[in-house]
């Protein structure tokens, strides 16, 4: 028998209940940035900020102008669809003068979501902004060049990371037969996203 | 007169020529667009995209266990580096900590695996340059002793899927450390021989020297990493900036360059398969027995709620992993940073102003996976 088949012991019972203390980069930013309402957190390696949309553009900037935070590389910048909780924007950032990191998280709302860019601050923005707009649709004012990078040109309406979008039902992609076979020997698992009907045909 | 003629002969126009998806130059499908002025490159536009497939959309869609394959699929090059990152990630939200004989077996892999993907660079990097076939022929050599190990190890050749949150799917075989020791000699022996075809070779110096120069202000602003930007003299490394697994065990040189021209990055990627062998050898000799998972696993994982930015040093630079977990047996959002994508973003700033050869030799010596750019 091997451990992986052992019982069903949910992980979260063995993580630690007590929140840990925050990292001291969460204390730069409320100085360098007293006017500005920003939540901090510990995440599991990072210190997670959390701002509104329209405050992104001032506290990145900071974040990589200020002296004490210079963060001067942007590692990775995503958007997350929370659903009714709305979208959000997240930047990793690093210094390679102080060897600190942060996670800037900014909110948008799910409708027409707009924040501006900051490709006028890190050029590695460029790509990936372009990248989330693909993906989450996402406008990023300013930015000199918002076209598709990944999805086709003329994919300008269709959001597939949004999770409103599900996948296309497995029959569709891998032959209708297979498909029932499989279903019927068990091997889709339920909320798999392979069960999943669109809700519109030909979306 | 004389003036006329002097105009009109100077009197050129930008011609627009394109490159790919469909070119052996392109090490996979992408294209570019050059607009060049004679022979001179005044503009470069990439189209990067043809291979997305939705990596983040499909590891969305499963659970923890099924999403390890995925990796494999995007980094298929350095394979065992990707799996690396993502098992972390899991592990560092579900709280597993991998015993340590799964740390050295991982370590060991991942590490070979860099030397297997460096030596695809060089070998590709000499067939982009014109030693046809020598440079591939002496870099495929020891890649395939290096895929061999693997294929004992995990029963496939390229998609392996061998690592699990929590340490790793089974025990290497009995004769694993004689195999081990015997591809590390051999990886040494075909470094030196491609060290000697092409780091004094003339026509390679005077096709590399000088060319695609990124400086560090501009290589840290694109956001590139790896070798690219450690030839352009940044002395940084993940594994030793921010050591993950087992890093800190072991004692290794971080090589760097000191132009950031497309030499450099051939000679950082040339260092770096000694550096790894180095490594290989103290995780060999360090190694213990034991266990190569934690005693009590979850039959389906289920990490607590949170998020989490895995990053790790792969061959082409940051590897991350974004994963944000609701508490569901499936991940809720799972980002890859590719870093080929941004050390990519770069080539337009690297290529305006060379010639249209030096174009092949600049994409050549970024060393981009098109499957990890689109995912």
């Amino acid at each position: 028998m091997s451990p992986d088949e052992k019982d069903d012991k949910p992980a979260e019972e063995t993580a630690e209940d007590a929140a840990p203390a925050i990292g001291p980069v969460a204390d730069l930013f409320k100085t360098a940035l007293p006017g500005v309402s920003l939540e901090a957190a510990q995440g599991a390696l990072d210190v997670l900020i959390t701002i509104d949309g329209k405050d992104a553009h001032q506290v990145l900037e900071t974040a990589k102008n200020d002296e004490a935070l210079a963060f001067d590389f942007l590692r990775n910048l995503s958007g997350v669809d929370y659903e009714d909780a709305g979208l959000e924007v997240v930047y990793h950032l690093y210094s390679y003068t102080h060897g600190h990191n942060v996670t800037v998280k900014a909110k948008l709302p799910s409708q027409d979501p707009r924040i501006q860019t900051v490709s006028d601050l890190w050029r590695a923005a460029d790509w990936h902004e372009r990248e989330a707009r693909d993906m989450f649709g996402i406008v990023f004012e300013g930015h000199p060049n918002l076209v598709p990078i990944l999805l086709p040109e003329d994919m300008l309406d269709h959001f597939p990371l949004r999770k409103d979008v599900p996948l296309a039902p497995l029959e569709e992609w891998q032959g209708e037969q297979l498909g029932e076979n499989m279903a019927n020997a068990g091997h889709i698992p339920p909320g798999s996203g392979f069960d999943v009907t669109p809700s519109a045909e030909g979306e | 007169m004389a003036d006329m003629t002097t105009e009109h002969e100077l009197d050129t126009i930008d011609v627009n020529v394109n490159i790919g998806p469909q070119h052996p130059a392109t090490h996979g499908v992408f294209r570019m667009v050059l607009v060049i002025d004679g022979e001179e490159v005044v503009d470069l536009v990439p189209h990067i995209g043809y291979m997305h497939r939705g990596a983040e959309k499909l590891s969305e869609n499963m659970d923890y266990r099924q999403a390890i394959g995925y990796q494999d699929r995007t980094e298929y090059l350095a394979q065992f580096n990707a799996e690396m990152c993502y098992v972390q990630a899991v592990e560092k939200l579900a709280g597993l900590v991998p015993p340590d004989r799964a740390q050295y077996i991982r370590v060991i892999l991942a590490e070979l695996n860099r030397i297997s993907s460096h030596f695809m660079f060089l070998g590709a990097f000499g067939t982009d340059l014109g030693v046809f076939g020598t440079a591939f022929t002496y870099a495929f050599r020891e890649r395939e002793n290096v895929l061999d190990l693997f294929e004992e190890v995990t029963g496939d050749r390229l998609m392996y899927a061998y690592f699990r949150p929590g340490g790793v799917a089974w025990d290497v075989p009995r004769d694993f450390k004689e195999r081990v020791e015997w591809v590390c000699e051999n990886a040494l022996v075909g470094a030196m021989d491609l060290d000697k075809l092409l780091t004094d070779n003339e026509i390679f110096i005077m096709r590399t020297r000088g060319i695609g120069i990124l400086n560090a202000q501009d290589a840290i602003d694109y956001g590139a990493t790896g070798p690219v930007l450690r030839a352009s003299g940044v002395q940084h490394d993940l594994r030793r900036a921010e050591p993950y697994s087992i890093y800190d065990r072991f004692d290794f040189e971080i090589p760097i360059g000191t132009n950031g021209d497309s030499y450099d990055r051939y000679l950082v990627r040339l260092a770096e398969i000694r550096e790894s062998v180095k490594i290989v050898r103290q995780a060999l000799a360090q190694m213990p027995e034991g266990p190569i998972l934690p005693e009590r696993m979850p039959r389906l994982l289920r990490p607590a709620a949170g998020e989490v930015y895995m990053r790790c040093e792969n061959p082409r630079g940051e590897y991350g992993i974004y994963l944000v977990s609701t508490g569901g047996t499936q991940p809720y959002r799972l980002r890859i940073r590719s870093s080929c994508f941004c050390n990519l973003s770069a080539l337009k700033h690297m290529t305006v102003g060379h010639y249209v050869a030096d174009a092949v030799t600049i994409l050549g010596s970024i060393d981009i996976v098109l499957c990890e750019v689109d995912r």
